[in-house]
């Protein structure tokens, strides 16, 4: 079969894995063998298939201008079709394999479509990303920025590194389930302000808990709290932000 | 007919150049990336139960989690889906083929090493997943090669006549890096904590309608009418859907952070728009429905539309449950709370799955000429749904009580703390339903790993059956 499969396959320029394959395929579904059917594909006598490899064409349900009551059994506007000949670029499939057909709906322009989109992209990010951002309260004599030490602007940024605002906000929001947590945080807020709340919220942590307290939480020693090995230096930066996170008091 | 060889054809599959293969990597990486992120999900949950046993906490699981599953296995899968179906859209060839086996490798790579780093420390420590810079910008640019490919491959197509599935494949491929390049401003320095916030929930909440919903659905509405040769229902319904999945993205990311920092106009306006997921969701079922009318019988055995089918429809009880809890009663309960864990679980791990599926399991065997694996199928099925929907219901529950507890003492009843009055009591049944979540994120992951074994089943051991194959004339002259 080697030497049939060989020339079958330098005749019609396929690889030869890609021959075999397909040959066996194809003679299990005529009921033939693959001998057979790579004479055949050779440029012999052809093999009758008895049951189709490829799939048929799909019914082509065209555009109809019957009145609306007639057309909810068959779906008036989409067309499936394969592409006219003259017009499809693709060669004919080799042998054991099919093209598919190519699923087309009613003239259209994509373009719409694209600038459509591009367009509500816009309006989405000017609505739900940009508006929300911009500070629109009036000004006041109260404001959630608190002046953190060096110090604690490096601890930030491990605590931000850490992933602890996945489980903290640094958010009090002007609702009863937020009452005793501390100042409501307002638009210029400069603490991490998070999204989730799995553990205690830390916008004011600093008056309700001492540095060992904090030290002591963050190692996992005294709660349930996931035990974080940090660096001394980090460790000092951390509680120094934690520390430092007073939204309550002293501010304005 | 024999099975065939292992190793019968796969190479020429890997390293052929025929547009074909560029769709069917994708789908196979995507396969490896959902068994990956699965496993780091189920730690992360695992890890918000049980925080004191983890060496990684849930800070870092959760992002790495959340970047291997929503880039490495929903973008790199729905992308692969769209590389197989532009051609039979369009009659066309890919355009940059080349650049879309590049952007393949390169998406796969950044994922990994972000991995790394945030595994590392690296990470910024934003939602859902904080890259570094040097990490975000390749990724802003790869995300938006699928863009270039298709707004290519309609360039050359051969008729002017559009399937509904190329609106949504459009939206999608469009919108994917203008949400990235939005969530990656998030690190500019200027940039106020508020405005990183929204700016996560944005793209959270954006790359689940604007990308997952959008494109699986646009995939299934392809899938749905090519193996069943039957006419879309409504062609109408899919634009209501298509276009009010694109307006949805706002609010429902908004919602979580409502009576926050934000402009108070945000929480009346983002309840009453927030009802386009819900609409856009259930216009798309009810398309899906109205066009199976029928051939119900005939969708009960195949895996493929059946995937697609419940993911839908677990897509519009997501999506009422997100639009939910929009209105300000229900926010000032939900908002912040394990309710929002369970939506993006069920939306990612559930949804996301189950459409990606939907197209893979039509497309894998016809992109290498092997019949689908089906001994995993309806494991996958029932495992996948049954989980998420299990972690939906007890996440979001865990959530609720979570919500009234701390109304009964401040913070009492969040996860681990404790607290004054019937908040405390509260606190044990929210352990107990994380508990219950965490058994069901088990089962989902069991479910994660028979799609990855059907999927390399067909690959490796599917029977032989016929191949689908784009020749073009210049590669039959090649």
């Amino acid at each position: 079969m080697s030497d049939l499969l060989a020339a079958t396959s330098t005749t019609l320029g396929v690889p030869e894995d890609l021959v075999r394959r397909s040959a066996e395929a194809r003679a299990a579904e005529a009921g033939s063998n693959v001998d057979e059917i790579l004479t055949a594909w050779g440029g012999g006598e052809a093999i009758v298939v008895t049951s189709s490899a490829a799939p048929e064409p799909p019914p082509s349900v065209e555009v109809s201008s019957e009145p609306p009551a007639q057309q909810e059994d068959v779906a008036p506007e989409i067309v499936i079709e394969t592409p006219p000949a003259q017009t499809a670029p693709m060669a004919t499939a080799p042998p054991g394999t099919y093209q598919p057909p190519v699923l087309v709906g009613v003239p259209d322009k994509p373009g719409m479509i694209i600038l459509g989109a591009i367009g509500l992209f816009l309006v989405v990010l000017l609505m739900g990303l940009i508006g929300p951002s911009v500070a629109t309260d009036e000004p006041g004599s109260r404001t959630s920025e608190i002046p953190y030490s060096q110090t604690a602007v490096n601890g930030q940024r491990v605590y931000a590194s850490l992933g602890c605002a996945a489980c903290h906000t640094q958010m009090v929001r002007p609702v009863v389930a937020d009452v005793g947590l501390g100042a409501v945080t307002l638009n210029d807020t400069n603490q991490v302000v998070g999204d989730r709340r799995f553990g205690p919220d830390l916008s004011d942590v600093g008056t309700r808990m001492t540095s060992s307290q904090l030290e002591s939480t963050v190692t996992g020693d005294t709660t349930t709290h996931p035990p974080h090995n940090l660096a001394p230096k980090d460790m000092t930066a951390l509680v120094a932000y934690l520390l430092e996170s007073r939204n309550s008091g002293g501010l304005g | 007919m024999a099975d065939t060889p292992n190793s019968d054809n796969r190479t020429l599959h890997v390293v052929g150049e025929d547009d074909s293969r560029v769709a069917a990597n994708h789908l196979v990486t995507g396969a490896f990336f959902l068994v990956l992120g699965g496993g780091l999900q189920l730690l992360s949950l695992m890890s918000l139960r049980f925080a004191d046993i983890f060496p990684i906490t849930y800070g870092r699981l959760e992002p790495m989690a959340n970047l291997t599953l929503m880039i490495g296995f929903v973008s790199i899968s729905l992308i692969g889906g769209i590389y197989y179906v532009l051609p039979r859209l369009t009659g066309a060839r890919l355009n940059f083929s080349s650049l879309a086996r590049f952007e393949l490798f390169g998406i796969a790579g950044l994922v990994l090493v972000g991995l790394l780093a945030i595994g590392f420390g690296f990470g910024t420590g934003g939602q859902p997943f904080g890259l570094p810079w040097w990490i975000n910008l390749p990724m802003t640019l790869l995300l938006a090669v699928p863009a270039l490919v298709t707004i290519g491959t309609i360039s050359n197509r051969t008729e002017n006549r559009s399937y509904v599935t190329l609106w949504f494949v459009l939206g999608g491929v469009i919108w994917l890096p203008l949400l990235y390049l939005a969530f990656f401003s998030g690190d500019l320095p200027y940039l106020s904590s508020t405005a990183v916030a929204y700016t996560d929930v944005f793209f959270s909440a954006g790359f689940v309608t604007m990308f997952l919903f959008t494109v699986g659905t646009g995939l299934f509405y392809y899938t749905m009418v090519r193996e069943l040769d039957v006419s879309l229902a409504s062609r109408q319904l899919a634009l209501v859907g298509f276009w009010s999945l694109g307006f949805a993205a706002v609010w429902w990311g908004t919602a979580q952070l409502m009576f926050g920092p934000g402009p108070s106009y945000l929480s009346g306006v983002g309840a009453a728009l927030g009802l386009a997921f819900p609409i856009g969701a259930l216009a798309n079922a009810a398309n899906a429905s109205l066009t199976l009318e029928g051939a119900w019988d005939k969708v009960r055995d195949r895996p493929d539309l059946r995937a697609g089918v419940l993911g839908l429809y677990l897509g519009v009880g997501v999506a009422v449950m997100a639009a939910l809890a929009g209105f300000r009663s229900i926010a000032s309960v939900a908002a912040l709370t394990g309710f929002w864990q369970a939506i993006e679980y069920a939306a990612i791990s559930g949804v996301g799955t189950l459409l990606i599926a939907s197209v893979s399991f039509s497309a894998v065997p016809r992109l290498f000429g092997r019949e689908l694996y089906t001994r995993r199928t309806k494991t996958f099925l029932t495992l996948t749904l049954t989980g998420s929907v299990g972690v939906l219901v007890f996440m979001a529950a865990s959530g609720l009580v979570s919500g009234y507890s701390w109304i009964g003492g401040s913070n009492s009843g969040a996860y681990v703390d404790v607290g004054e009055g019937w908040g405390a009591g509260l606190a044990g049944s929210v352990e107990t339903m994380m508990l219950i979540a965490v058994g069901f994120a088990i089962v989902t992951f069991f479910g994660q790993l028979a799609y990855a074994a059907t999927i390399i089943g067909t690959v490796t051991q599917g029977k032989a059956a016929t191949q689908e194959v784009l020749v073009a004339k210049a590669t039959v002259d090649e």
